[in-house]
């Protein structure tokens, strides 16, 4: 199997064999809306994984978290005081 | 800048885009605030200060700091402290059953489900046909439920559905 689209890892079976499997890559890290800089406290992980984790796992308790990094957020309430 | 009284805005933490009123300097850098926010310190570089500025004592309760907001323009909600409590475990609601009524029961369903397979196998299209009767007549019950005010029999609305879903078996039917 040539495509890239899956990741190859390599597997000790209980024989003592080394086999490749194949696994799904995770999705790329959230960008912040303004700076385009990764977000923290948001996790790269597929749709479904992400469904079952609660709320709070997924994005940083606090306005706009999740959509702006923490230095944009407060640039933006600075300028709307 | 940073005076006792100055109304801010909180730049940083889960309440942040909040205001707040300074109540006390503890340090050059620290400074205890109130308000739309928790009472606790705060470093003066998490905050923003408006134009405004109270007249507020040193040291003030949470219930003048209340009283100040309200003259502001912001209703500001008084809070208790939170105690930590468990959590009830669920509890599950045991019925009594007799070996007896789970026989008839058991029995009883058998017996549904006998007469449903021998209806299915020996009329088809009359079965099928009855069958969206009674799909079309729960749906227009159903809708019928979700919109109270209009006042159409289920009878009406079924036939005006059938024509729109399914023309074929409609004009067998009439």
């Amino acid at each position: 199997m040539r495509s890239r689209t899956l990741r190859r890892v390599k597997v000790k079976t209980p024989g003592g064999e080394t086999k490749v499997h194949f696994r799904l890559r995770k999705p790329a890290h959230a960008k912040c809306a303004v700076c385009k800089n990764p977000l923290k406290g948001t996790p790269r992980a597929r749709p479904v994984d992400l469904q079952n984790m609660p709320k709070t796992q997924k994005r940083p308790e606090r306005p706009f978290g999740g959509v702006l990094c923490s230095s944009c957020s407060r640039k933006k309430i600075k300028n709307s005081v | 800048m940073f005076e006792i009284g100055r109304v801010c805005v909180k730049l940083a933490g889960r309440d942040s885009n909040k205001k707040c009123i300074i109540v006390d300097l503890i340090d050059d850098k620290i400074v205890l605030i109130d308000g739309q926010t928790r009472r606790r310190k705060c470093n003066v570089k998490h905050l923003e200060p408006t134009a405004e500025v109270v007249k507020i004592k040193k040291n003030a309760s949470a219930s003048d700091v209340i009283k100040v907001f309200k003259d502001i323009g912001i209703e500001v909600k008084p809070t208790k402290p939170k105690t930590s409590t468990t959590r009830p475990k669920k509890q599950k609601v045991k019925r009594e059953k007799t070996e007896a009524q789970d026989k008839t029961k058991k029995s009883e369903a058998k017996a549904v489900k006998k007469e449903k397979v021998e209806s299915t196998k020996q009329t088809s299209k009359a079965s099928l046909s009855s069958a969206r009767e009674q799909q079309t007549s729960k749906a227009s019950l159903s809708s019928a439920r979700e919109q109270p005010k209009v006042a159409k029999t289920p009878a009406e609305k079924a036939p005006v559905k059938k024509d729109a879903v399914k023309p074929a078996p409609a004009k067998t039917e009439k």
